[in-house]
Formats: C-alpha cells, structure tokens, sequence
C-alpha cells in the first residue's frame, strides 16, 4: 500500500442520479498528491471537481476506484471512522466561508480541536497563534458576520490548518472575495506551505490561484486532461 | 456537552422571533392545560361542596337497607352509643339526626306528596345550608314547637306564607295508621335545588318522632369530617369503623354516584384534552425543529466535513430543542398563571345552574394545584425531547455531501 503520498486516487468513476438519470461526473481519474505540494484541481463547470474533491476527502464515496488518504484507504472506513480521520487529517476551506455563524472567531477555530479533545489551556495557545499568523490578532471574540468576507475566509482558514491537517481541501477560496483580498489570502496561503510545509489543494477557476500553484491538474468531461507542474 | 449546550441554545435564538414564536405556541398549550386542569379541578371541588354542603354532608349513616328501600322502621341501630363515639370522634367535625318519611302535606288550597324531615335545628345548622337559605320567616325560632320550614317552590303550590296552617299526615311505624299533625309555617327557604324547594318540609326531630310514633328512634345521621380534602375524605377509615352493628356509613360519591362518575369523566375529558394539546405542541416542536434544520443544510454538511460525529450531531439537535422546551415551559407558566390568576380574581359566576345533577351554589374559581407546575412544564419539556429525537435522528443520518448539494 502506498504511503509516501498525502493523496493517492486509482480509477475514480462515480455515477450519481439527477432526477432518475444517470450522470456520469468522474470517468476514472488518477491522482497523487505529495506531502507539501501546492496544486490547484482546475476546468470548467460540470467537469468534476467538486465531485472528486467529495471523494478524495471521504465525503462521498466513489461508485468505484480507490483512494488512499495518508496512507489509509478510506473505502475501508465506517462513517464514524471517516469522520475521526476528516477531523485528524483534511482541514477544508468552502467558497462561501461557512463559518458557524453563532460561534465567535475563537470558538470556530476551537471547535475542530474540541472534537479531537486538545486541552483547553493547549487550544487557546494555538488559537492566539494562528490568530496572529492570519493577521486576526485581537478579533477573537466578534461573530463572522462582524468581520468582511476576506476575514472570514481567514478565519476559515485558521479552522482549517489549526489542528495541522496532512491536506488543505480548499474549494473556490476566493470565488468571493475582490482581488486584492484574494490575493492576499493566497499569499498567506502559499507562505504557510512554503514554512510550515503544508499540503494545499484547490479546485478553481481563479487565474490568481493558477498563477501560484505549482501544479495544475485540468479535469475535463470527468477525466484528467493535463497535469503539469511547474518548477 | 457543554459547547453543544451552547451551540444548541445560541442556534435557537439565531432567529430570534421564530424561537419565541414557537415557544410561545407550545407554552400556550401548557397554560391551556393549566387552567383547563384549574378549572376542571374548581369546578370538581364547587360540585361536591355545593352537593355536601347544602343539605347531604360529606357522608352520612344508615341503617343496613335503609338507601335501598326506605322504610320508616329502618331505624338506626343503637344510636345513643353511636352518637356519643361520634360526639367524641376528633375526625367528624359535626353530625346532624334525621328522621325521614314520606308525608302528605295539605293547605287551604292545595295538597301535595312532600319528603317530610325531622331536624335537630341546632344540629342541622352545621351540616346543612337550609338555614342560611331562608328567605322569609326564621329557621325554627326559639318557644315554637309546630313550626315547619318548607321551600319557595312548595309554598307556593299550597299558596302558604309565614304563619299558614299547614296539616301533614303520616302514616305511623308499625301500624301503618294514619298520623295528622297541624304545623305553622315558619320559614321558607330557597336551596335553588327543584326536588328540594318544591317537595321537602322540615320539621322538629322530637315532633317527627312522635306522629311517626318512632320513639326515639332516628333513620339517618349526616357528618361532616374534621379534613375538608375530598381525596382524604375517600380514603378515611371512618366509613368503615361507623359500618357495624347494622348500619352503615358512606360517602358522598356512595350517596351520589352519578356525581362520582360524572367527576371521573371529567377527568377523562382532560386527558383527551392533554393529548390533543400535545399533538398540536408536537407538531409545532416538528416544524420548528425541521425549518431551523433545513435553512442550516449546508452548515449540518460543513459540520459533518470538519469531523462531527452522527451522535453529536443528533445531540446539537437536542440541546437546541431542550432549549426550546426550557422557553416554552416558562412562557407556559407564565401565561398559565396569569390566565388562571385572571380566572381566579373574577370568577366564573355558573350558580343557580344545573350540572351533572348538582346545582351549583357558589361562583367557580379555579384552583391551583401544584402538578399544573410541576407535573404538566415537566411533561411538555419530556416531550418536546421525545418528539426532536425524530429530527435529531435525522440530522445524525445526514451524509455530509449530499447536505451540501441540497443546499443548494
């Protein structure tokens, strides 16, 4: 069984019904993912990335095919044990933010950690630092709909990397947010991959995200079309 | 736990006006069966004592066959022993002698069948409400010995005032001869009790006693016990210990049982109440739960993603309807005591009219007992978590995919 790769999917095909059709979204994708990388999952609506993002964390399963997740083959898990390993290993980043809106900033970044059982004085530490590294300092306490759109996706983020997951699912992170916001929430991004070592995924349609990746992974029609990566 | 506690109370109030709406709703099915349960229960206590107090007391002692067929030589066994136990008894409060027969009462202008009852006048006074009745006349004065009371109604079918020669005739034990007494009338009373005001006449224990030539001898002994509560009054030992000797004592609901069958469906009535009550709080408790669910589909997804367990997804779900029991169980007492304190300050006014074969004689409140604050907050509380452990359930079942596509 493979180990080195954070993501290792064989054969991916899955089928699901719209309204009693059949639709097709993946046709057997194959992907790695290393410790570290910085990739960006991109093409056209209805090409298949949300499905495959679903399947690569666990959330849905795939109709057939494989995928290993640090190493784990996640088909072989029960629904309690996928949920412990997104909790342990997958921290996820939505388009829309989807911070829990009546939890302050604090208490969404502690939340993941109250599931894993940290203990409290071990999250309020982490919590400060990552509030600090996400440039939050000080807005522990207000609610999401207090900050702006940009902060939120911050604080989406802090939720994301503070339990140090093996994989950073982010989908559209930017979708929206203006451009200078975007970007500098992707350099934030990148600069704690680049320090930290951190393994981002993206699914995209943001030049901006493009531009950073140093990996493009381009679905088409449910398959991979072009994989490059970059130096 | 707790995070999820205040997870479950922040969600309820993230709408604010639909959460006191809801409560509101549920709480306005506590207070209705509050005060259902006052009244049911004010009603029950007005019935008995309208029915004991005016004239039965709360239990009375006969002859053994006496209730079955009253004879005048029926007579109560041993009732000097029997009258002193009860004279020194701490649990009977007062007791009254009667005699009773059937009698034919005569005027100038009328005749009539009439209940003839020799009283104790001074007895008589404690057990029933014959003299706090009177309407014309006096209540056996004081130096009268052939004085009679008889109703409004009676006395205006013999066409009688205060003063009127009156004739009863009896027919003696025994014998079976006839007896004929002449009465002045000395008072008229008005029970707004029909069989009572139109066919009783009430005369001296001593003067009944003699044209029923009946000696000493007396037909029937109302009390009235030491405890007012009717629960205690059913199960007190006082019916048995004076059931000896070959008589027997018993109890209102003995002496009136369609009284007591009428209280117990009334009590029935408010169970299906109840339950039609909780079925509409059940189903507002659904909505609630399930339209609060459905707006944070994509949160329950997002949730599940980040690694929430089903089990506590379904506890999220049941701190959020506990929180919604606590509001709707205070917002119900709330309403509940005000609505039957409001009940109580007024009074539903039902006397002079009929009901289950009792006149009611007294203004309706009614009445606090401590199960509508216990009991009934406890019950819808129980069941508003009963009911949310269906979308509790749910929300546990939910796949974190599929909750974020249906979002959509």
């Amino acid at each position: 069984m493979p180990t080195e790769e954070v993501i290792l999917a064989r054969g991916i095909r899955k089928t699901y019904s719209d309204n009693g059709v059949p639709v097709e979204a993946l046709r057997g994708v194959d992907l790695e993912v290393r410790k570290g990388e910085f990739t960006a999952v991109v093409g056209p609506s209805g090409s298949g990335k949300t499905t495959l993002f679903n399947v690569l964390s666990g959330l849905d399963t795939p109709t057939t095919g494989e995928v290993w997740l640090a190493g784990k083959r996640i088909s072989a898990m029960s629904g309690g044990e996928l949920s412990d390993f997104r909790r342990d290993h997958i921290g996820f980043v939505f388009q829309a933010y989807n911070l829990i809106p009546v939890l302050t900033v604090s208490e969404n970044i502690e939340y993941i950690m109250l599931l894993q059982g940290v203990p409290a004085r071990e999250r309020r530490r982490r919590i400060e630092k990552v509030l600090e590294e996400i440039g939050l300092g000080g807005m522990a306490d207000r609610l999401p709909t207090k900050l702006s759109g940009g902060q939120q996706q911050r604080v989406a983020v802090a939720r994301a990397i503070v339990a140090e997951p093996s994989l950073i699912l982010a989908d559209e992170p930017t979708a929206n947010l203006d451009s200078m916001t975007g970007t500098g929430l992707l350099d934030m991004m990148r600069e704690l991959n680049k320090t930290k070592g951190m393994t981002f995924l993206f699914s995209t349609h943001d030049e901006m995200i493009m531009e950073r990746a140093r990996r493009l992974v381009t679905l088409k029609d449910g398959r991979v079309e072009k994989d490059e990566t970059r130096d | 736990m707790l995070f999820y506690l205040r997870l479950g109370v922040r969600n309820l109030f993230r709408n604010k006006r639909r959460a006191f709406i809801a409560g509101t709703a549920i709480g306005i099915g506590l207070a209705a069966l509050m005060a259902s349960d006052a009244l049911i229960k004010g009603m029950e206590e007005n019935l008995i004592e309208s029915a004991t107090q005016s004239y039965l007391g709360d239990g009375q002692i006969h002859r053994d066959g006496y209730r079955e067929l009253p004879e005048v030589g029926k007579a109560i066994l041993h009732r000097k022993e029997l009258v002193a136990r009860l004279g020194s008894d701490s649990r009977i409060r007062y007791f009254t002698e009667r005699v009773m027969s059937f009698a034919m009462i005569t005027s100038p202008a009328n005749l009539s069948a009439v209940q003839l009852v020799g009283v104790n006048p001074e007895m008589e006074r404690h057990i029933s409400q014959i003299d706090d009745t009177i309407i014309q006349g006096d209540f056996f004065p004081e130096g009268e010995v052939n004085d009679l009371v008889i109703g409004d109604r009676l006395a205006d079918l013999l066409e009688a005032e205060i003063g009127s020669r009156i004739v009863l005739t009896v027919a003696q034990v025994g014998t079976g001869q006839l007896s004929q007494a002449m009465f002045r009338v000395s008072g008229i009373f008005h029970l707004n009790i029909t069989e009572m005001d139109r066919g009783m006449a009430f005369v001296r224990l001593g003067r009944a006693q003699e044209m029923l030539g009946l000696g000493d001898r007396i037909h029937e002994i109302a009390i009235q016990l030491s405890n007012s509560s009717y629960a205690v009054q059913e199960r007190s030992s006082v019916w048995s210990d004076y059931s000896t000797g070959g008589n027997e004592a018993v109890g209102w609901w003995v002496l009136l049982p369609q009284l007591k069958m009428a209280l117990e469906l009334s009590q029935f009535s408010l169970l299906i109440i109840g339950l039609i009550l909780f079925a509409i709080v059940a189903l507002g408790i659904l909505n609630t739960l399930f339209m609060s669910m459905h707006e944070r589909m994509f949160e329950f997804g997002v949730l599940r993603a980040l690694g929430t367990r089903p089990r506590a997804m379904a506890l999220m779900i049941l701190f959020e309807a506990a929180a919604l029991g606590v509001l709707a169980v205070v917002l119900g007492i709330l309403l509940g005591t005000l609505t039957v304190a409001a009940l109580n300050h007024f009074g539903i006014d039902y006397t002079g009219i009929e009901a289950m074969g009792v006149t009611f004689r007294h203004v309706l409140y009614p009445q606090f007992q401590i199960r509508q604050f216990i009991l009934y907050p406890i019950v819808v509380f129980v069941l508003t978590l009963a009911i949310s452990l269906y979308p509790a359930g749910h929300a546990a079942r939910m796949q974190p995919a599929e909750a974020m596509r249906r979002s959509f």
